[in-house]
């Protein structure tokens, strides 16, 4: 009788959360999944059922493809070189000294700036106008200038660089927490049997770093698909589309342009690509642990 | 100290210079080129400035609408953080406590949440917020951050610390006749501040970050947030950039100081929403 009495007050504790995630993130999920299998669209206001129709399109789209593309070059080079970086920032900075601490809390202050602010920022510093800050200082230094943002074959790895910039220091400071969990004794087992600093880096300290670099690897390959704050405020998409990604093409496609369903097709085609990507980067993962133990 | 040694220290140290430089360099540049006008800019572009000129800061205020946009952040980064932990606290609570099959399914599908990106949701969302007749209002875009985008990570990283307290303490409390909710909120819930700290952090760095959600759902000026006023102001500024940079600062300077007094909390929070995520 106690028990039935704590039951119901369960429920009713967790039913406020459950039904506002059901009709604010799973119904629309599922209705994207509906959509995309229909012609809806702001001109078109009786929806009918058309089958893969919008799939066909959206593969013959040549800046739809092209977006995809761009997208999943985009986040398989930030994984690499964001977390390349952090675990490097973070084997340097792992030390107890104050300059060291400082030089920390600098390398993460990026993090909490916005975006859209450090996208701003970075287009005034890369642009090709005479002001051009980076284009100052290389022609300084006797270089020719480069035009940042405007050359397609370049552009898209202009607004990567900003990206490692900004969040280096947040997966640094998860690699750095995972390093300090890693007993010093390993160390001098290492230091004893006369293992140099690389291979007690490659054969202690990576091995160790497991857990992070499964954390970061999955955050920054899912954060790199989701682009979209950095392009819109960086390059727009350009020049001409070599800038467009997924998310730039889904909110122009859905809400500029109306097309709704055609829009709709798209969002499936990234959950599916998240999702496979992922489902990659897990398996090498479990791969890499298996080894390990 | 051998020769050796001191050489070591000395090209540390140069390292860590070269590290902060490349940090703090674009940073540097925005802040001061906020106080200059565009000629000196132009002419010095990383020199100090002359003087502390803070009137491109007051065309930038007026401008960008800026206390408006400010309490509109507040409003909205606050009440969104509060619901998330109120929700997601209680949810996490029962998830931990209860062995009954529903609540277990419940949570495998919070957990879709956490594999499947929000964005995916995004043009039926609209149409679902435009239904309700929230469009254009702040609590349209709270309950989009709060139901759609921030509640499963919430109550995953809740839940696990849930599953370390002590299940003896309520016990104790229920034999002495607590209701369960009013023992959750007294009992249970103080124990949670720490992992509390961590989503308020997380949460709140992510929500007044966040420019899509406004962008979608909130149309008049007056609502507007922040990173709409900055993005508003991009045009018509373009060609005055040392009018348009005092607006970056001002729009990023809540959380930046933010950051610098909680600094060690901030990135224990960072750090404490990666364990098993």
């Amino acid at each position: 009788m106690y028990n039935k009495q704590r039951e119901r007050v369960f429920m009713l504790m967790i039913l406020p959360a459950f039904i506002g995630f059901i009709v604010l993130f799973i119904a629309p999920t599922a209705m994207s999944f509906f959509y995309s299998l229909t012609n809806w669209s702001v001109y078109n206001p009786d929806i009918k059922f058309v089958g893969l129709d919008n799939y066909k399109m959206l593969f013959e789209d040549v800046k739809t493809v092209s977006a995809i593309k761009t997208t999943l070059q985009y986040a398989i080079l930030i994984t690499i070189f964001q977390n390349i970086i952090a675990i490097l920032l973070a084997v340097y900075l792992n030390k107890k000294m104050v300059a060291v601490n400082f030089v920390k809390s600098l390398v993460f202050l990026p993090a909490v700036l916005s975006i859209l602010v450090v996208g701003f920022l970075f287009q005034y510093i890369m642009t090709s106008a005479d002001y051009g800050l980076l284009n100052n200082i290389i022609q300084f230094f006797g270089g020719d200038p480069v035009n940042w943002l405007g050359d397609s074959k370049i552009a898209i790895y202009s607004v990567l660089v900003t990206q490692v910039w900004q969040w280096a220091g947040w997966s640094m400071v998860i690699y750095i927490a995972n390093l300090k969990s890693i007993d010093t004794a390993l160390y001098e087992a290492a230091e004893i049997d006369g293992a140099g600093k690389i291979r007690t880096f490659f054969s202690v300290t990576l091995p160790l770093l497991y857990p992070a670099v499964s954390f970061n690897l999955l955050m920054s390959l899912i954060g790199g698909m989701k682009v979209f704050d950095v392009i819109f405020s960086m390059t727009k998409g350009g020049p001409g589309y070599a800038t467009e990604t997924i998310m730039t093409t889904l909110i122009r496609e859905g809400f500029n342009s109306g097309r709704n369903a055609y829009a709709s097709a798209l969002a499936v085609v990234f959950f599916i690509a998240v999702f496979i990507l992922s489902r990659i980067v897990i398996t090498f993962l479990n791969k890499w642990e298996r080894k390990l133990s | 100290m051998s020769k050796k040694g001191l050489l070591g220290k000395i090209s540390y140290i140069v390292g860590l210079v070269f590290i902060s430089f490349v940090m703090f360099l674009p940073i540097y540049y925005l802040v001061i080129t906020t106080f200059k006008s565009p000629e000196e800019a132009a002419a010095s572009p990383l020199g100090l400035p002359a003087s502390l000129d803070f009137s491109n800061y007051m065309k930038a205020l007026d401008a960008m609408n800026y206390l408006q946009a400010m309490k509109n952040n507040i409003i909205i980064t606050s009440v969104s953080v509060i619901l998330l932990v109120f929700f997601a606290s209680m949810a996490a609570y029962v998830i931990a406590r209860s062995t009954k099959k529903i609540y277990h399914i419940m949570f495998a599908i919070f957990l879709i949440g956490l594999i499947i990106p929000f964005q995916i949701a995004i043009v039926p969302l609209y149409q679902i917020i435009s239904g309700m007749n929230l469009m254009n209002t702040h609590l349209g875009v709270i309950l989009v951050s709060v139901f759609c985008i921030n509640l499963p990570l919430t109550i995953f990283l809740l839940r696990g610390f849930i599953h370390t307290v002590p299940i003896e303490l309520e016990e104790a409390a229920y034999m002495d006749g607590c209701g369960t909710f009013r023992c959750f909120w007294l009992i249970i819930f103080p124990l949670l501040k720490p992992i509390i700290a961590t989503v308020v952090i997380l949460n709140t760095l992510a929500i007044w970050n966040d420019f899509l959600t406004p962008l979608l759902f909130l149309q008049s000026p007056d609502k507007a947030v922040l990173l709409q006023e900055v993005y508003k102001n991009v045009g018509p500024f373009s060609t005055n950039w040392t009018s348009f940079f005092p607006m970056l600062v001002m729009s990023t300077l809540p959380l930046v100081v933010f950051y610098i007094i909680m600094q060690k909390r901030v990135i224990e929070g960072v750090v404490a929403g990666s364990v098993k995520g």
